[in-house]
């Protein structure tokens, strides 16, 4: 009988909190905020509520880790929060399973967006989200190192050929030129691979998604090219064991002298090896080719079952001037007009924002998680030296297109 | 009339059980022969599930991963355990001691091996290369031929305290006469293991090897955090193969139908195991 009553306890104290999480008032706004923006974020909360009295901006702190299950749940429980920040590949997901509304009403200046951001989250001929953040990766490297291989610092590869050049001159006494990844988490080495497919005119998959395309001379080439720095020595003996992180630790520890990252790793090498001189380039493309990267970022989203979407929908458009976009974003804002802020004046950061016009979304389909794991296991035999590039995307390339009928 | 009321009192646990353990059971079952609107497709899921290379490969992974642990476990462990049993200064200490990797969370462990095992940072290759053992170090998690027997090594170093615990704990109930009759006889050292010791042992042995197997086979933590089953599936076991199926790939059906197959071979190999070792009582003495 205590037993019971406990658990009648426990079950009322479950409900009261779910009821006090979801009890908002009629002006509030409940906003889930990643935690890297957290303080930037109360802030614009405050300047809204200071000007708009009689709306209660409510910020409920969300960290990266498990973030597409939480966002998924509470879409799906239908007692979502009003406002969601997700990156921009989730969003043609919920936007086909009808859980977030369009905002084509509610975005401003559309033709100030970058246009990749703006395709990123349309579907069926509507804006399903408003993009904020945008970036790609570009190249960081060693400008001493450079020095030592007697390589111009000032003077970064611009082409496939450079870039093999210089790493060969950077590699040498325990030094690798340019680290790829090889293992870790998929998305890791589809984000460092891929652009070098893209800019030499291949891809995965074909546009309309009925045919995998992995197999073509172009996939081949450039994926020989990536896995080359690898099979040859220009990169780390670990490649296979290597994600995005160990590269930035072999690159702090000056073992890797140049390696693809985003422009977020840049305070992070700063902060533990101050001596390190940064250098940073576009990834480099072939020879009269344009270069291209995947373009990341995140993007507002406003659930099917927002309590207060009218109210919501005026803050999006208030954090989304071209001076508070500006403002929040850790990387790069998807408007043009912010970019031109102060704030990204700075020439470490001008690699990286000149990439962004050349940054693409991936594809959206279904069965994406096993494309690219299959695209993945075939690298992954290349580095092995199981089987050769043709041989190794010819396997793959089946695998795919057997999940694409 | 009495045994209605037994009943009646064992209802409430037998309900929970149901939901608990047959309740999952039979929805696994349901949910591999259906598609994820819960439309009845039959065996597809099963051939879908079979067509990738992976499964197969899945599988041989999982024979050896398991042949491999179980082999090493119980020898050491026996060895071990043997060890243990003799008289000497801070027995005591160092059979805690033993005791240590089993008791280390797993996933604690597997980050600090896949730290020691790697290429560039890894105090193994360090060891190995300042010695002068190796020429320049060795990519242990990242070469065909050695990932998986590391990864095994690492399960015998996890799980090998286990056994000698548990043979510990049968060695110590030989009467202390079965020695005496034996020395009587003239037996040595190793006749005493051979012909006192392990006869005794032997339903120990049996029993933790049969827990053994059912572990290995649910084993999942130390590779996948590791690994993640690659390189290029080089330690993808079916377990892990289910896992990914169904919360990386979000395809609950198929992982239900590989699982049902998964259940079925464990199945199988656990009842020959108990039939051929642990239904022998006349043997032991």
């Amino acid at each position: 009988m205590k037993s019971l009553k406990l658990a009648g306890f426990f079950a009322l104290s479950v409900l009261s909190t779910v009821t006090m999480n979801t009890g908002a008032q009629a002006g509030d706004v409940v906003w889930w905020a990643p935690n890297w923006g957290e303080e930037r974020a109360r802030t614009l909360a405050q300047k809204y509520m200071a000007a708009n009295p009689g709306t209660n901006i409510k910020i409920e702190v969300t960290v990266a880790n498990g973030l597409p299950e939480r966002v998924l749940t509470a879409l799906r429980s239908g007692a979502a929060p009003d406002i969601i920040e997700v990156q921009h590949g989730w969003v043609n997901g919920y936007a086909q399973g009808d859980l977030i509304v369009p905002l084509d009403d509610t975005i401003q200046d559309k033709e100030d967006y970058v246009k990749a951001a703006i395709d990123y989250v349309s579907w069926n001929g509507k804006i399903w989200a408003m993009p904020y953040r945008i970036e790609t990766h570009g190249v960081i490297y060693n400008k001493d190192h450079f020095k030592e291989a007697g390589l111009d610092p000032e003077k970064p590869p611009k082409t496939w050929d450079d870039l093999i050049a210089a790493a060969k001159a950077l590699t040498k006494s325990g030094r690798y030129g340019f680290g790829i990844t090889g293992g870790g988490e998929v998305g890791n080495t589809i984000f460092r691979s891929l652009p070098f497919i893209w800019m030499n005119g291949g891809d995965i998959i074909s546009p309309d998604m009925k045919k995998a395309v992995l197999n073509s001379p172009e996939a081949v080439k450039a994926v020989e090219f990536y896995t080359n720095f690898y099979k040859q020595g220009l990169a780390p003996k670990s490649t296979l064991e290597n994600d995005g992180l160990a590269l930035r630790r072999l690159f702090i520890a000056s073992t890797v002298s140049a390696y693809q990252s985003g422009q977020f790793d840049l305070p992070a090498i700063q902060k533990e090896n101050p001596n390190i001189k940064l250098g940073a380039m576009m990834i480099p493309a072939p020879a009269g080719k344009k270069t291209a990267a995947v373009l990341g970022g995140w993007s507002y989203v406003i659930p099917k079952s927002a309590k207060n979407p009218v109210e919501s929908k005026k803050f999006l458009q208030f954090l989304n001037t071209t001076e508070n976009q500006g403002y929040y974003t850790d990387t790069f804002p998807a408007r043009t007009s912010s970019i031109k802020l102060p704030r990204f004046d700075d020439s470490m950061l001008k690699p990286f924002a000149e990439m962004l016009p050349y940054g693409r979304p991936v594809p959206v389909h279904k069965n994406w998680v096993k494309i690219v794991q299959a695209y993945f296991d075939g690298i992954q035999r290349i580095l092995l030296g199981d089987q050769s590039v043709q041989k190794s995307m010819d396997e793959a390339n089946e695998e795919i297109q057997a999940l694409l009928n | 009339m009495k045994s209605n009321t037994g009943l009646v009192f064992a209802l409430p646990a037998l309900i929970v059980l149901f939901m608990l353990i047959a309740y999952p059971v039979f929805y696994t079952g349901w949910l591999s022969v259906t598609n994820d609107q819960g439309q009845f497709t039959g065996l597809q899921n099963f051939s879908a599930v079979l067509r990738p290379r992976v499964t197969t490969q899945a599988l041989w992974n999982t024979l050896w991963w398991v042949a491999g642990s179980i082999f090493f476990q119980v020898l050491l462990g026996v060895t071990a355990a043997i060890l243990l049993n003799q008289n000497f200064m801070g027995r005591a200490l160092v059979r805690s001691i033993a005791l240590i990797p089993w008791v280390i969370p797993g996933i604690v462990a597997a980050t600090t091996w896949a730290w020691m095992f790697h290429t560039e940072f890894g105090i193994i290759n360090y060891m190995l290369t300042s010695t002068g053992a190796l020429d320049e170090p060795v990519g242990w998690l990242t070469r065909s031929n050695t990932v998986m027997p590391a990864m095994i090594a690492i399960n015998v170093w996890k799980l090998f305290p286990f056994v000698a615990i548990m043979v510990l704990a049968g060695l110590q109930t030989i009467p202390q006469e079965l020695y005496e009759a034996a020395r009587m006889d003239g037996a040595s050292y190793w006749e005493e293991v051979r012909h006192v010791m392990l006869p005794q042992i032997r339903p120990v042995i049996t029993a933790v090897t049969l827990l053994l197997v059912i572990w290995a086979l649910n084993a999942i933590t130390i590779i996948y955090a590791i690994t993640r089953g690659g390189p290029a599936n080089r330690t993808v076991i079916t377990p892990i193969q289910i896992f990914r199926l169904a919360f990386e790939n979000v395809e609950f059906n198929q992982a239900a139908a590989l699982s049902v197959m998964f259940f079925a071979v464990v199945m199988l190999i656990v009842l020959a195991y108990i039939k051929a070792f642990a239904s022998q009582p006349g043997e032991v003495q």
